[in-house]
This record gives structure tokens, sequence and C-alpha cells, in this order.
């Protein structure tokens, strides 16, 4: 508590807050310029990473320090696979954090509501920015007051990844499906024709693509104002699309990292629906796929709905722990708020940016050799900015892991998804004490 | 008869090994060239380029340079606490002999963890975070160590520790003299376990280091677990690499299980 | 004097244990009767310890570990004795190399093992089906993800217990077990009735430990099955790790961890009261 309250004292002092308290009135860039750029930045910035993400900001490191010779900046790769054990812990602890944390999209809202002072609260500083960002990203970044707490970084864009060769044996044409259902009508052909499955999910496990079809709908876990939805009609609607799937064998049910890079390597599968940064694995681990894969939109639920949605992608958030948030800030800014930089991201390691302005680089719309010289970047930057919003708060865990129950249940033991989420609603709102919307 | 015996031995050899050979194949091929269903079975012919990437990636020889200090320094002190403390509680009568029973009993039954977060806060309190001495402190007394230890000196006759006391022996060379000897075959167990332990240590090394060249060999493999690639290859280089150490500790330690003369010399 | 020695002799670990083990054990105790509520630490009573009793995922939890112990922790036992009493035999030839052989699994790095069990497991294109010749679905169907389970923890730690048998074998004097080493079906008896009863603390403490490692079995239901398929595979602890760093609900994964430990207790004493030696 004490940690908290000195912290916020000494960003008070600094200006940091400045408008927060009271000079709102004021143009908040300004007071942002004089807080990062009139005093001279100084000390070390430690920052967690892993991935590409940590190669980008090691690349970024050195550019930064350039123009703020005080600042030393220290980026550690501490892998993806536990990053957020450690994450967890220092928020719990209070201490022992980086100056600046990489932190997935939906896994924010959670910190945010867990820790609310977990994190530095960046609404004064970034709030001028706010039409700059992906909307979906910039909610999912901020809490259900609309504070920011995290800078979004790299957009999920999701859309459909496809073997052009295995629509052309089975003779779909890839422009005729603007809905699941098409899609499911072309995958029984496909699957009857080539014997490719249409997609890979570990739905004996989890909730595989629901989440993601609930997003097109709008749809999320809980409504704006957190009541659950869980058991909503687009939950039922994307339950049964995947049940469907399913029903028809077109699902392939395998688990873990490797066997889906594998299926789809093998054309086992026809399709993958996926973030944007499914483009670097495909070009990284099947190059001699090159020319035999496209991408569209997702298809729709309902004919006319809503093509895509988030799946991935990262911000970078400053921890109220941290020693030099200024210089932390100001390093996040450097990286993510600037279109040089954010396009280096994109060209060099395939970060897809969040930052609208960067999009409008002509880099988004070269040919990409490997998808046939098809412009694919321009579709993906077209559906950014229409990625449904939705509310994740602090139990989007829990509901997610409910979720994870009642799919397999439907799916593999035929239990009816109208009650089953119903109970597994009701068994929501016993847990976090929410209201059923 | 004896030739026979080796089937069944084989095969349960085969079996053990098995995911052994297939990590060398792993290890010797690109990861893009692994991603296929079914995999190869064969061994390929990428080990040098593998081992390249993996020392320029996660700094393979560093990390494992410093997973071999900070292992022997942890498997010698805790070790000798087992020991210590084992025959302390197997021979000796004292107040708080049960109150130490039955928190090593505790230490062993209660989830790791939920001591993660306790255990993280004292070392941020102390400053401790990113240091060695954090990695290893709070795991040096080891229950499992002490238990088997103790154990081993139940059996041991009281007559000889009395004969050693007789002859103006000091507790602590009767001890090293006298009674330690006697439990080789368990101190080498223990000590294999130990080494093993600390050598494969992931989530508390990974807690506690924040810098890269500080790092592990589980926590620098981790780093090749990313969001959008995973490199297969490299990481199962060194996860094959990793296992060679400790196969050496245990060739080294296993004689002493063989030595069944002292066993039978301190019964008889 | 014999209490001062007995001190000295227990020092350095009951320091080192008080000092590490005597906050966290007490932190998570009393996180156990706490909750958290719009970002604030606040008491909850006995809340945490009755929602136990009404989750559903608890009891299915218990259940799938139950099982493993009643099937999975005999049977490794049973291959340990089995393989230490071999491997201990003066004139088996190569008796290092298998015992390495039998111990590797115990030291693989865990991301390694869930690769190559995935890859073997595969349904379609896994090893083990094709030796078969049959097409299970490992992985995804409830009952064969437990059998899967069961086959590769035994994998991983039948060595490990094989080496604490071994050397519990060397206490025993050796013109006992070369006279009761296996060389017909008439010594097994031998073997049972003089073996087996000087090794009871050996086997004691494997058991105990066992029992323990499958209370606290994390490892090999994470990286394989995620608990899955349908919670087939969910253990308590996976289940604590989930409320407590997943879901951040720390004071439930605590109250978890305390019925873990009721449990663990609560068995190893029955079992340390039914084959404790008779001196």
């Amino acid at each position: 508590m004490t940690l908290t309250r000195r912290h916020t004292l000494s960003l008070t002092a600094l200006g940091l807050l400045g408008a927060a308290a009271g000079c709102a009135s004021g143009s908040p860039k300004k007071s942002t310029k004089q807080a990062t750029e009139g005093k001279e930045l100084t000390g070390t910035v430690t920052v967690w990473s892993w991935d590409v993400a940590a190669t980008a900001l090691k690349r970024l490191g050195p550019e930064f320090t350039a123009k703020h010779p005080k600042v030393k900046i220290e980026i550690t790769d501490i892998g993806y696979d536990n990053a957020y054990d450690k994450i967890t812990i220092g928020l719990k602890s209070g201490s022992g954090l980086a100056d600046v944390l990489t932190v997935e999209t939906d896994h924010m809202q959670t910190y945010a509501a867990q820790f609310p002072t977990g994190f530095l609260d960046l609404t004064s500083v970034a709030s001028s920015m706010k039409a700059d960002f992906d909307p979906s990203k910039w909610a999912a970044s901020s809490d259900k007051d609309g504070k920011l707490f995290s800078l979004p970084w790299d957009s999920g864009t999701a859309a459909l990844f496809y073997r052009t060769d295995l629509f052309a044996t089975a003779g779909i044409d890839p422009k005729s499906i603007a809905t699941w259902d098409d899609l499911i009508t072309a995958g029984k052909t496909i699957l009857a024709r080539t014997g490719a499955k249409l997609l890979v999910s570990d739905v004996s496990n989890g909730a595989g693509p629901v989440p993601t079809l609930m997003q097109q709908q709008g749809a999320g876990y809980f409504n704006a104002a957190g009541d659950i939805t869980l058991d909503s009609p687009a939950t039922l609607a994307a339950i049964d699309i995947v049940k469907r799937l399913n029903d028809a064998g077109l699902i392939l049910n395998v688990k873990g990292w490797d066997a889906l890079v594998s299926a789809n390597k093998d054309g086992k599968v026809a399709c993958a629906p996926s973030g944007v940064w499914w483009a670097g694995t495909l070009a990284t681990e099947m190059p001699e796929l090159s020319g035999k894969l496209g991408v569209m939109p997702l298809p729709a639920v309902t004919a006319g709905g809503g093509r895509t949605a988030n799946n991935g992608g990262s911000t970078l958030a400053v921890p109220g722990q941290s020693k030099n948030p200024d210089a932390a800030w100001a390093f996040v800014r450097f990286c993510l708020a600037d279109v040089a930089n954010q396009v280096s991201m994109m060209k060099a390691e395939g970060l897809f940016p969040a930052y609208l302005p960067a999009l409008r680089d002509p880099y988004f719309d070269a040919p990409q050799k490997f998808f046939g010289d098809a412009p694919i970047y321009q579709m993906f930057r077209e559906q950014t900015s229409k990625i449904p919003t939705i509310t994740y708060t602090d139990d989007y865990a829990k509901a997610g892991d409910l979720l994870d129950s009642v799919v397999p249940g439907v799916l593999l033991r035929g239990k009816d998804p109208k009650s089953e989420l119903k109970s597994a609603a009701a068994q929501l709102a016993g847990q976090t004490k929410r209201k059923l919307a | 008869m004896k030739r026979l015996a080796h089937l069944p031995l084989l095969v349960g050899a085969v079996v053990s090994l098995f995911p052994f050979y297939w990590m060398i194949v792993a290890a010797t091929h690109r990861t893009r060239d692994l991603l296929h269903s079914p995999p190869p079975f064969l061994p390929g012919d990428q080990l040098f380029e593998n081992l390249r990437r993996l020392e320029e990636t996660v700094g393979f020889s560093r990390v494992t340079l410093n997973t071999v200090g900070l292992t022997v320094v942890y498997t010698a002190l805790s070790s000798v606490i087992s020991a210590m403390c084992g025959y302390g509680l197997a021979k000796f009568r004292f107040r708080g002999r049960g109150l130490l029973l039955a928190v090593l009993l505790a230490t062993m039954m209660i989830p790791f963890q939920v001591l993660l977060v306790p255990l993280f806060q004292m070392m941020a309190n102390v400053g401790w975070i990113d240091t060695y001495q954090a990695v290893i402190l709070p795991f040096l007394a080891n229950s499992f160590g002490i238990f088997l230890m103790r154990q081993a000196f139940l059996d041991f006759p009281d007559e000889l520790i009395e004969a050693g006391r007789l002859d103006g022996c000091s507790e602590a060379r009767i001890f090293y003299r006298i009674v330690l000897p006697a439990a080789r075959p368990q101190l080498a167990a223990v000590v294999i376990f130990t080494f093993i332990s600390q050598w494969s240590a992931f989530i508390w090394p990974l807690l506690m280091l924040n810098s890269e060249d500080k790092y592990t060999i589980p926590v620098a493999l981790s780093r090749m677990i990313g969001q959008s690639r995973v490199d297969y290859s490299g990481l199962m280089l060194g996860a094959f690499i990793a296992t060679l150490p400790i196969m050496a500790v245990f060739l080294a330690f296993q004689k002493q299980f063989v030595s069944g003369l002292l066993g039978g010399s301190v019964k008889g | 004097m014999r209490g001062r020695a007995g001190w000295f002799f227990t020092a350095p670990a009951a320091v080192l244990f008080a000092v590490f083990f005597g906050y966290p054990l007490v932190a998570s105790l009393v996180q156990s009767f706490q909750t958290d509520a719009d970002g604030e630490t606040v008491w909850a009573g006995f809340d945490n310890y009755t929602r136990l009793f009404q989750d559903p995922l608890v009891g299915r939890s218990l259940v799938n570990i139950a099982l493993i112990l009643a099937v999975q922790v005999p049977l490794m036992l049973v291959i340990a004795l089995g393989l230490a009493q071999v491997l201990n035999l003066s004139w088996l030839r190569f008796r290092s190399g298998y015992r390495v052989a039998y111990f590797l699994p115990a030291v693989t790095t865990l991301v390694a093992y869930a690769v190559v069990f995935r890859v073997l497991l595969n349904t379609d294109s896994g090893l083990l089906n094709q030796i078969l010749g049959t097409h299970i679905d490992w992985l995804n169907d409830p009952t064969m993800a437990r059998v899967a389970l069961i086959g590769s923890i035994t994998w991983r730690w039948t060595g490990y217990n094989m080496v604490i048998l071994l050397a519990g074998l060397q206490a025993i004097p050796k013109e006992q077990y070369e006279a009761a080493a296996i060389d017909g079906a008439g010594s097994l008896r031998t073997y049972v009735s003089v073996i087996v009863p000087q090794l009871r603390p050996v086997l004691l403490f494997c058991l105990i430990t066992s029992t323990i490692g499958t209370l606290q079995l994390f490892d090999e239901s994470f990286v394989l099955t995620s608990g899955g398929p349908d919670n087939a595979t969910l253990t308590p602890v996976l289940y604590l790790y989930e409320n407590g760093f997943q879901q951040l609900d720390f004071g439930y994964a605590a109250a978890i961890a305390w019925l873990v430990v009721a449990l663990t207790g609560l068995l190893s004493l029955v079992q340390f009261r039914a084959l404790r030696t008779k001196s």
C-alpha cells in the first residue's frame, strides 16, 4: 500500500498526472511533452518481453538511447511459456517487476482490475492518441472506468487463411464464401475431394474457435456493464457452428503448437482462422507452401455480419512499482506511438501495428510474394479498425475456463448447449458476484 | 537363463530410451522439417547448424556454465545438510525434534505453487531478486533428502556410535568417520536427486533471475518457445545436451550402490 | 550433551526451514482465509473452504488422482522393485547401462517430454498407434487420456523409485538376498518372505513419496493434456494453479493447497500406520 502511494505522489510531482489532477482543460499532449521531453530522462529502464517482440525491442533500445543518452535500456527475454507466472507474482508481491512489461491484450483487463494500483495509469499521457489506435485494443487496455493501463502494440486481426490449391482441387471459389454456413458446405466438398479437413482445433479440451465467433458478433463473456453474457444467443450461435463443423468431421482435433503447425504444413487442413501473425508462422515454417495460400476475412456468423475478431497481439504496460516511470513511458511511446518504429517492427519482426497511422505506410499495400503476390495486408488494415470491441473484465479467465468445459461437453458428450451455458453462467455469477445480463 | 534375462530388460530399456532417441532425431533436423506428421524418425544433418543457433540465441555455453556452478554448489551444501539433519533426527532426542519432523512433513505436503508468492516477497524485500543465492537458499534444506538419510541412519547400530564416544571422538568426528561411510549408497542417491532437482529446476529460477546472462539451462530453453513460433530442434538439442551431465553424475555415483559390502558389514 | 549434538546436526536445516518455509507456510494459511475484492485483500472467513465442497471440479480432480493412486502407484512400485532387484544381481552384465537407461526418464526436461509424448501419442501418425496397430485417440478420449497419463507418469518415475530401492537393497546383508535372488519359481516365495520385510522402511518411503507426488501431480497433466479432455485429467494442484495464477484467485488457490496438505497428511498417516516396522 505504502509503495503504491509513494509512487502516485512522485508521479504527480513529476507532472505526469497533472492533467488528471485538474489541468484537463489544457492540452494534455503538451503536458506530456513537458514531462517526457522537457526534463532530461535518466536512469535504467528494464523491459520484459519474449519471442520476436523481445527481438524488436532489443533492436529499438539503442535507437532510443541515441535520443536519450542518459537512459540505459535493458531488455530481458523471459520466454513466453511462463511469462505470466513471473508477471503475476510480481504484481501480487508489489515488487520485483521490470519497468516495462509486455502483456497480451486479453490479459490486460484481468490484471488491471485485480491489481488496480499495479499499473501506471496512462490515461492523462496517452488519451490524446486514442484515435490513432485500434479501438478494440484500446478498449481492452482500459478498465471499466475508461482508464488506460497499457499502450496497444500489435493487432491480432483475425482472418481466414486458406490453401488455394486445395480449394481449386475441390472446385471451390474462395469468393463464394461469405458465411460460416458457406464454409461448412465448402468444407464437406473439400473433405470429400481432397481428404483435407477444414481446420485444426483442440475442441476436446477447450472452446476452440467459439470466442472468435462470439467476438465477430460483438459479443464477449460480459457486456459493457460487466454483467454476464456467457449464455447469450451469440454464444449459442457460435457453439452451434462449431458443433456442425465437428459433426461433419471438419475439425482436426489435435493438441499443441507443433501439431497445429504440422497439420497445416502437411495439408491435413485447408483453412486456419487465425490472427495476422499467422502469416509470419507460415512463411517461417512452411516456405514450401509459397504461392499456395490465400487470406480472406473470416466468414460471417450471419450474412452481412462482422468478419473479423481479435486473436492475439500484445500491449506494453508500466507497472506502478517502477522506479523510473518517466523514462519507461517515454520508451513505450517511442516504440509504439511512432510510425517509423511500428513499420520497422512489421517489416523486421512481423508485428502488425495497432497504431493506425503506421498502417498507411506503403508497405501495407505491397504484394506479398508468399501469398501469390496478393497485397494481403490491405485487407488486414481494412479489418483492423472494424474489430468489435468487447469487455474482458477481471473475470475473463474464469469465464473462459467455464466455456472451455462447456464446449467439449456439447461436442463430445452431446450435452444440450443451452442448458450447459445457462448453468455455466449461473456458476460464474456465484463465483464472481456478477449479475446475469 | 542368464542370457534370457536380457530380453525383457532390453525391451524395457528401449521403451525408456526411445524418447531420447527421438530428441536426437529432432535435434538434428530443421524445425520446419520436423513439423510434419508423422515427423522424421531418422537423424538429420542439421546438428551443427542447430548448435550454432542454440549458442547464438540463448548463449547456451554461458547458461550451461551458470547451471553447472549453481548445481554443484547447491548439491554439495544440500547433501551435507540432509545427511547432518537426517543423522540428528535418527539418533538424537532433543527439544524441538517433534516440531522439526512436523515442519519437514509439512514442507513435503504443501504444493510448492502456493509458496511462491510469499517466498518471492521475501526475496524482493531483502533485494535478492536476480541473484544466485535467492535461487538456491530457499530449497537448500530438502525434506526428501533428509528423510532418505534419516531412513539410512535409523538402522545404524547405536553400539558403534557409543564405541566412538568411548574412544573420545567428537560427535562431528563420529558422524564423519563412522556413521556417514556406512550410508554411502543412500548418500549417493541423495546426491543424484539433489543434483537433478537443481539442474532441472525451472519455475523458481525463472521467477528469480531477470538477466539473460544469469539464466540457467531450463530458463534459457524456455525462451525458444514463442507465441507464434517454437524452435523445436533447438529446444530438443538443448534438452538433450542438458541430460548428459546428469548421466555422468549418475554413472559416477551409482557405483556406490554396487558396493554392497558396506551395508552387509554394518549389519553383520 | 546429546541434546546439544542433536541441535548441532539439525541446526542448518532447521534454520533454513524456519526462514524460508516458516513465513510462506503461515502466509499461505492466512491467504486461504482471504479473498480479493476490487483489488483489496479482505477477510473471507471460511468462504474459500466452503467453496471447495461446492465446487464440482474439486471433486472431479480428487476422483482423478484417486484413480492414479489406486492404479499407477502400485504398478510403478512393483515394476521399480522388480527392476531394482534384477539390476542388483551381481552376475548381471551391463547393469550400469541398464540403470542409466531406466533412470534417464526422470531427468527429461519438461518441455522435451511434452513434445515427445505428443508426437508418440498422436492419433493419426503417432508411433504408439502404429506399433499397436490401433487408432486410439489417446489425448482426446477421457478414458484413454487417463491411460496415457498413467503410462507417461510411470515412464517418467519408475527409474527414480528404482534408484531409491537399489540404495535400500544395500542395507540388506548380502548373503540373504543372494540366497533369495530369483533363479527359479521356488525362490520367489523366499524373496517375498525374506527381502520384502527387510525393505519395508524403504518401500514405505517410496510409497509415501509417490503418494505425495500423486496428490501434488501437476507437470504431466499440465503439459500433456492441460487437465482435459473434459477435465478427465484435472488434478488438484493443476486446478490450484489455474485458480491462482490464471484467474488470480489466490485465496481459493491457497484453500485448495491446504486441502491437498490435509489429504496428504491423512493418507501418509494411514500408510505409515499400516506399514510401520514393528520394532
